[in-house]
């Protein structure tokens, strides 16, 4: 199961700080996520199904879009990682 | 209306929403919130129909749009749901008409509460432009796509705010008479309650396509309805202030005579048919010459302008977002503009003078009001 760490924006949709997950890529995460909490849905991805423009999502300390985006194999011992960009002013 | 007796001025920000409560004298000024700290709330809309209810349109930079619902004049806040495009499976076959779901839902721009015959009805217009329908009060919304889906959407382009439809317009007389405003398309007509749309911009000029007199196109910045004939509107376009008679088959333009016409706000006060207030701006600048605030007053008869502000009175230079100014129901009208470096203008007495709320808020993006009733 991979391990998943939230920033504290998003505990505000009513997350934990961490949670495990088993999922073979980072969509199926993010749908499982989803589905156990509901709260995320359209959160970290918006309602065509891409990440949202200021929500990064890391596996192993990479961005998901250096690695292969949503289709990002996941194994059982991989760390996932779901912050909020630097933004505003 | 309001239950309890006060004027409500809701002010939507970049930064958090507001409830600015008075008395009906509308001299002295209380202040709650921020709600929505830091969020960019583009419209609070009061309904007039369930008096202590409002709703918020939130759009969060990191997590997107959220609508929200107070019961209790704003003070306190509940998600309700939000219109999303729905999945390509739930959409109506095509049929050659463009797919108006190439973009998620960018802003939530205007709540309008239905008539008063459908008390759970609500109208929501978005960013790219769409707009939605609840029937019940917001816990569910349907695309409206006989609008969504117009023909002429592929066209349509948008303003420096997005592609948003920001205006909607309900007759009071006949539910079934609705009318948009889209940035920049223009505005549409539908006279089956949303079934069927038809463009309503003859006679409005624009100043950035080849053809200057289109059938749509127009970047329509705000419009609103003669409070007491349904058939009359005032319209400030990116290209001007023009007012219809005729139930928006044809336009005027009559801000000619106005060092410049350019600007986003217009609001006609319950109290004051025939007339309308605008704030005219600097077109390069956006904001309003001559030093200080200027707010211009039309009346339909005779056809003339006032000014209703000396600009020494209140020296800076000021800008306003499309729906930064409201009238409220009272007699004599109250109006509220707030402005885009954060003040909040109210006079309470039809335009003869103009007060300054003392409080700095944010980027008003926004500003509506509820009245109390009025008095026997």
């Amino acid at each position: 199961m991979a391990e998943v760490r939230f920033d504290a924006m998003l505990r505000q949709f009513a997350v934990p700080s961490r949670a495990s997950v088993g999922a073979s890529d980072v969509r199926a995460l993010l749908d499982e996520l989803e589905a156990k909490f509901p709260r995320l849905k359209f959160r970290i991805r918006d309602e065509t199904g891409s990440v949202r423009r200021f929500v990064r999502v890391f596996v192993n300390g990479e961005a998901i879009d250096r690695l292969h985006g949503l289709e990002t194999p996941l194994g059982a011992d991989d760390r996932v990682d779901i912050l909020h960009s630097i933004q505003g002013g | 209306m309001s239950a309890d007796g006060k004027v409500h001025v809701y002010v939507g920000t970049r930064k958090g929403g507001y409830v600015v409560e008075s008395d009906r004298r509308r001299r002295k000024w209380s202040v709650v919130g921020p709600f929505h700290d830091g969020m960019d709330v583009f419209h609070m809309a009061p309904d007039p129909r369930r008096p202590g209810d409002a709703y918020a349109l939130v759009n969060g930079v990191f997590f997107g749009p959220t609508v929200y619902r107070s019961t209790n004049h704003g003070h306190t806040w509940s998600e309700v749901a939000t219109p999303l495009i729905p999945p390509k499976s739930k959409r109506p076959p095509l049929d050659g008409a463009p797919d108006p779901a190439r973009f998620p839902i960018a802003n939530l721009w205007h709540l309008e509460p239905g008539p008063a015959s459908e008390p759970n009805t609500l109208f929501l217009g978005v960013d790219p432009a769409s707009l939605y329908r609840s029937d019940d009060r917001a816990k569910s919304w349907t695309p409206m796509d006989g609008l969504n889906q117009h023909e002429s959407r592929e066209k349509w382009n948008p303003g420096a705010g997005g592609m948003c439809l920001h205006t909607i317009l309900l007759d009071p007389t006949n539910p079934r008479k609705m009318y948009v405003g889209i940035s920049a398309a223009g505005t549409f007509k539908s006279e089956d309650g949303g079934e069927h749309w038809k463009p309503a911009n003859r006679g409005v000029r624009v100043s950035f396509l080849p053809d200057p007199t289109p059938e749509f196109g127009q970047c329509v910045h705000h419009v609103v309805m003669d409070p007491k004939n349904s058939s009359t509107f005032y319209r400030q376009d990116h290209d001007g202030v023009y007012v219809s008679h005729d139930e928006m088959e044809s336009w005027r333009h009559v801000g000619g005579s106005l060092k410049s016409d350019f600007g986003f706000v217009a609001a006609a006060p319950t109290a004051m048919p025939g007339s309308a207030f605008f704030v005219p701006l600097m077109g390069m600048a956006r904001t309003t010459w001559e030093g200080g605030l200027q707010v211009y007053r039309w009346d339909d008869k005779p056809k003339k302008w006032s000014r209703t502000v000396n600009p020494k009175k209140f020296p800076g230079q000021f800008g306003t977002h499309r729906e930064g100014m409201a009238a409220d129901a009272l007699d004599p009208a109250g109006i509220y503009l707030g402005t885009t470096t954060g003040q909040l203008f109210v006079s309470p007495d039809a335009g003869k003078s103009w007060l300054l709320v003392p409080h700095q808020f944010p980027a008003i993006h926004s500003v509506s009001v509820e009245s109390p009733p009025s008095r026997a």
